[in-house]
């Protein structure tokens, strides 16, 4: 029984620490200045206000996080569709050169992202697309290894059977994959569309380089800057923080199994 | 987004029972269609991503600040790193970053799972609750966690007070900035992992643990004996994806410190982001990356024959 009872305050405890920054950043957006200096960090200022909150959405933050959604929304796309199509060529698809291809598409999930920034930014440059939504989305819309890698691998478990029989039925490539394969595949697109719907809106290190106009400028862009222009005051921060925070959270707690699955086809299976 | 290296599907095989014979027809066509269909990544892949590492591996070869024209150097930007002191500061400060999370959140990872692997109540709830840090923006964590961390107000500085300890200046002081961004990053990342932990934790048969107790195996053996080895495939991806991701760790180092105190948190990643679009040394941020890539590569390399040596169960 104690060791019952140690093992939920384990949990607990850990459970806790997850949640607590958290916690600690709703409650900071909701206190007056007065009361951000005369309450503990984790005591909720009351009564609470919302002038946090109103006065970033006053500012540029609603365009910003309006660039972000915009962003998000073509790289998931694109990601989804070009992927789709790639990834079912690879798996069910003959033609010359596949293998080494493919091959070399793993190769590329290797080299860092770090990496490849400076050169990156060099060909936007060159093609004048620095500082535009085209130099902003264009190397991560087109469909990224990792994610060809990881629908390849469902399209290849699917039973060939169904693909035989269409193909009889003198049914091509597209309407195959359009009809018969999509419809089976929404589980391992759901996941596919999560993992690029995060990384999309938490992206940083590019969108800060390739940007700096107010018209393309990122909320993660935005957030970063913030901590340079007003200072130390913590409520506004955490209020920019929490609107920031909370498209990711609403999207994790509706598709919360979708994630975690994710994890199970991604690493292991 | 970096993505798991090296993980392999076993093909499953066609629907099982006898098959009917059919000819197979040739599938004509389907060549040009497979390349119209692979196109669009295949230029991204080509231009986004090959094209950068040659250019980046050209580029390390020259001297180049952006406005004058490149000028070829030869190895000049080599040997001026074999000399360049603080960029080997900023390897060692990354290899120090490295050796503070890695082990802690691979560790505590597989500990919360082990315990989420037992007949808990409500196990989904805190199995989601685990995983939250994981959702959040790098960047927007930086700012929180600068907001914990405040010598004033701070609530990790607020709580010692109350147990009468006085805390450091932790992001001023440049003994504890380097570990407290390395806990931010074993907060956000411990649930995550735990999930793979907990995958692979749920793979091994009960039978496996019932026969070593059985035996006589202490709690202790059945973990360090049957528990550990069987999930060595886990571990290996575990620490491949999150050593690569921590030697390029930028977002949170950004947030917090920017590099400092004194560059007591100066990572390698830092160092040519710096050097390329502060100083726009771009030749020479150019060697910087390929330095790292080469890094990244080597301690890949060295865990897939680790974990290779090492010998797996296959209990498919």
């Amino acid at each position: 029984m104690t060791k019952r009872i140690l093992l939920y305050a384990t949990l607990a405890a850990g459970a806790f620490i997850s949640v607590f920054p958290y916690l600690l950043v709703v409650l900071t957006a909701f206190k007056t200045q007065g009361q951000l200096n005369s309450t503990a960090p984790w005591l909720p200022g009351l009564p609470p206000t919302t002038d946090n909150i109103a006065e970033m959405l006053a500012g540029d933050f609603p365009r910003f996080i309006l660039n972000t959604a915009l962003m998000t929304a073509a790289l998931t796309a694109g990601q989804l569709v070009f992927t789709t199509f790639a990834a079912y060529a690879f798996a069910r698809l003959r033609f010359r050169g596949r293998d080494v291809l493919f091959w070399l598409y793993v190769a590329t999930m290797m080299v860092p992202s770090a990496v490849t920034m400076i050169p990156l930014f060099l060909i936007m440059r060159e093609l004048d697309l620095v500082n535009t939504w085209y130099g902003l989305l264009a190397p991560y819309i087109l469909g990224t290894p990792y994610g060809i890698f990881l629908m390849r691998q469902f399209f290849k478990g699917l039973p060939a059977g169904l693909e035989e029989a269409a193909r009889i039925d003198g049914a091509g490539s597209l309407t195959i994959l359009l009809r018969i394969m999509l419809p089976l595949c929404r589980p391992a697109l759901g996941t596919l569309a999560i993992i690029t719907v995060i990384s999309s809106w938490n992206s940083f290190l590019w969108p800060l380089i390739i940007t700096s106009g107010d018209d393309t400028k990122v909320i993660t862009v935005a957030i970063a800057t913030l901590k340079q222009g007003i200072g130390v005051d913590y409520n506004l921060m955490m209020a920019g923080s929490l609107i920031a925070l909370v498209p990711m959270v609403a999207v994790f707690v509706f598709f919360q199994k979708h994630i975690v699955r994710s994890v199970v086809l991604t690493g292991l299976k | 987004m970096t993505g798991p290296a090296v993980t392999r599907t076993p093909v499953r095989p066609a629907a099982a029972g006898p098959r009917p014979v059919v000819p197979v027809r040739r599938r004509r066509g389907s060549g040009w269609q497979a390349y119209l269909f692979i196109g669009p990544s295949l230029f991204g892949v080509v231009g986004f991503l090959l094209l950068p590492m040659v250019i980046v591996l050209v580029l390390s070869l020259f001297d180049w600040e952006l406005l004058s024209a490149p000028e070829f150097v030869g190895l000049d930007n080599y040997r001026r790193l074999a000399s360049d002191g603080q960029t080997w500061h900023s390897l060692w400060v990354t290899v120090a970053y490295v050796l503070l999370c890695i082990p802690l959140q691979t560790a505590l990872a597989l500990a919360v799972a082990m315990l989420l692997n037992q007949r808990v109540k409500g196990v989904r709830f805190l199995r989601s609750l685990f995983v939250v840090p994981w959702m959040a923006t790098p960047i927007v964590l930086g700012l929180i966690w600068n907001w914990i961390f405040d010598p004033r107000d701070g609530a990790l500085n607020s709580a010692l007070a109350l147990v009468g300890v006085t805390g450091p200046d932790w992001l001023s002081d440049a003994t504890w900035a380097l570990p407290a961004v390395a806990l931010v990053s074993v907060w956000q990342h411990t649930g995550y992992n735990m999930l793979f932990f907990l995958a692979g934790l749920q793979g091994i048969p009960q039978e496996l643990h019932d026969a070593a107790a059985t035996d006589g195996a202490t709690p202790a053996q059945r973990f360090w004996r049957v528990t550990l080895p069987l999930l060595n495939p886990t571990m290996f991806f575990v620490t491949v994806t999150n050593m690569i991701g921590a030697f390029q760790v930028f977002d949170t180092v950004y947030a917090m410190t920017a590099g400092g105190p004194s560059g007591s948190t100066e990572v390698i990643n830092f160092r040519i982001f710096e050097t390329a679009f502060k100083q726009f040394d771009f030749g020479y941020a150019s060697t910087l990356s390929m330095l790292l890539f080469l890094i990244i590569f080597l301690v890949t390399l060295a865990q897939v024959r680790f974990f290779g040596k090492r010998t797996t169960y296959d209990l498919s």
